[in-house]
């Protein structure tokens, strides 16, 4: 299994907050380990490595993580906690993930 | 057919010049474990459209325990008006309870609507979108340009599927205007919302929905005392290299 996480530069070269969150709390768990790559998609730069993942993988935000296994298509995840729990297998709360997806998606204001 | 077989992303592009009744007849013939998202509003015109197509299809809606008691009445106009069982959903009682010790019935006034949203909404919306292969919502572009501009007809769901699976979401009102909605609702009789006749365009749970007037922007009326803040989650997609 690859993991690999993208992350954001914004395109007046700063760094995007919720990365460096998602970055601390990896660091923070002891799971940064567990990503084999860091790409960045620089809004900067159309041809930066992160920005053609998502484009191949039409993500539409960043941070995002993809998972690659062998012989099985991509797997796509742009919800933190859902990934610690899906892929790293750790216990996360249920209403930190709703809040998380929440803050994330201010399109879900729909329902 | 099973949802990874679907290239959703080609599928959209045939679609967006489709009627919303064409692409729930799509859906419907793609999906069998499939669910209309109900809001107690005027997405009332898509289960009107679905009962041509297949009677029997699942709705459900969400009660946050903060509707107006018109929209109470107007659920259950629908579902004596159509025959129908909806599986109402609520939030976690424990969750609630935890929210509202700590920070009182109206938190969302002081710092904003997420953390409410995510407890009333998204949580019971997770659980309930765990058991299905599809969803149909009642989003309209015209509805936020800011947020909904360029929503498709049909999405792979990355945020709610279960893990390692996939699950489609069909938006199949996403091109039409209030407009539509609205000549759709009379040109064929269909019961809508008392709020409506009152003001309301845009209606959510009481606290966070107030009526608006003339030539405000229908989300006006929801949580108009937060600012607007910047996504910065979004990638600029006209920053992308085209293949």
């Amino acid at each position: 299994m690859k993991i690999t996480l993208v992350k954001k530069i914004l395109a007046d070269g700063s760094p995007c907050k919720k990365c460096g969150d998602v970055l601390q709390k990896l660091e923070e768990s002891g799971h940064m380990s567990r990503i084999d790559e860091v790409l960045v998609a620089d809004e900067r730069d159309p041809d930066s490595a992160g920005l053609q993942v998502a484009k191949d993988l039409n993500v539409h935000r960043a941070p995002f993580f993809v998972v690659e296994k062998e012989g099985q298509a991509p797997e796509v995840h742009t919800v933190y906690l859902k990934f610690v729990k899906d892929v790293l297998e750790q216990n996360t709360s249920a209403s930190d993930e709703a809040l998380e997806i929440m803050k994330d998606n201010p399109d879900l204001d729909f329902i | 057919m099973p949802a990874e077989l679907l290239n959703t992303v080609d599928i959209d592009s045939t679609l967006q010049k489709e009627p919303p009744q064409e692409i729930l007849r799509y859906a419907l013939s793609q999906f069998d474990n499939i669910a209309l998202s109900f809001s107690g509003a005027e997405d009332v015109v898509l289960l009107d459209m679905a009962m041509q197509i297949r009677p029997n299809i699942e709705v459900f809606c969400l009660d946050t325990g903060r509707l107006h008691s018109e929209t109470y009445r107007f659920i259950e106009k629908v579902r004596e008006h159509y025959n129908i069982n909806i599986d109402v959903l609520y939030p976690d009682g424990s969750a609630v309870r935890q929210l509202v010790k700590e920070k009182g019935l109206y938190s969302f006034y002081q710092d904003n609507h997420q953390e409410c949203c995510s407890i009333r909404k998204i949580a019971p919306l997770k659980s309930k979108l765990l058991e299905l292969d599809a969803w149909v919502t009642g989003q309209r572009k015209d509805q936020s340009p800011g947020t909904r501009g360029t929503i498709p007809v049909i999405q792979d769901d990355r945020l709610f599927a279960r893990a390692n699976e996939t699950l489609t979401k069909f938006n199949p009102l996403a091109n039409w205007t209030s407009r539509q909605v609205w000549d759709y609702i009379r040109a064929y009789n269909v019961p809508y919302n008392e709020l409506h006749d009152r003001g309301f365009q845009s209606i959510g749970c009481e606290p966070c929905t107030r009526p608006t007037g003339p030539n405000q922007h229908e989300r006006e009326g929801r949580w108009w005392w937060e600012e607007a803040t910047q996504k910065e989650c979004g990638l600029h997609a006209s920053n992308v290299k085209k293949a």
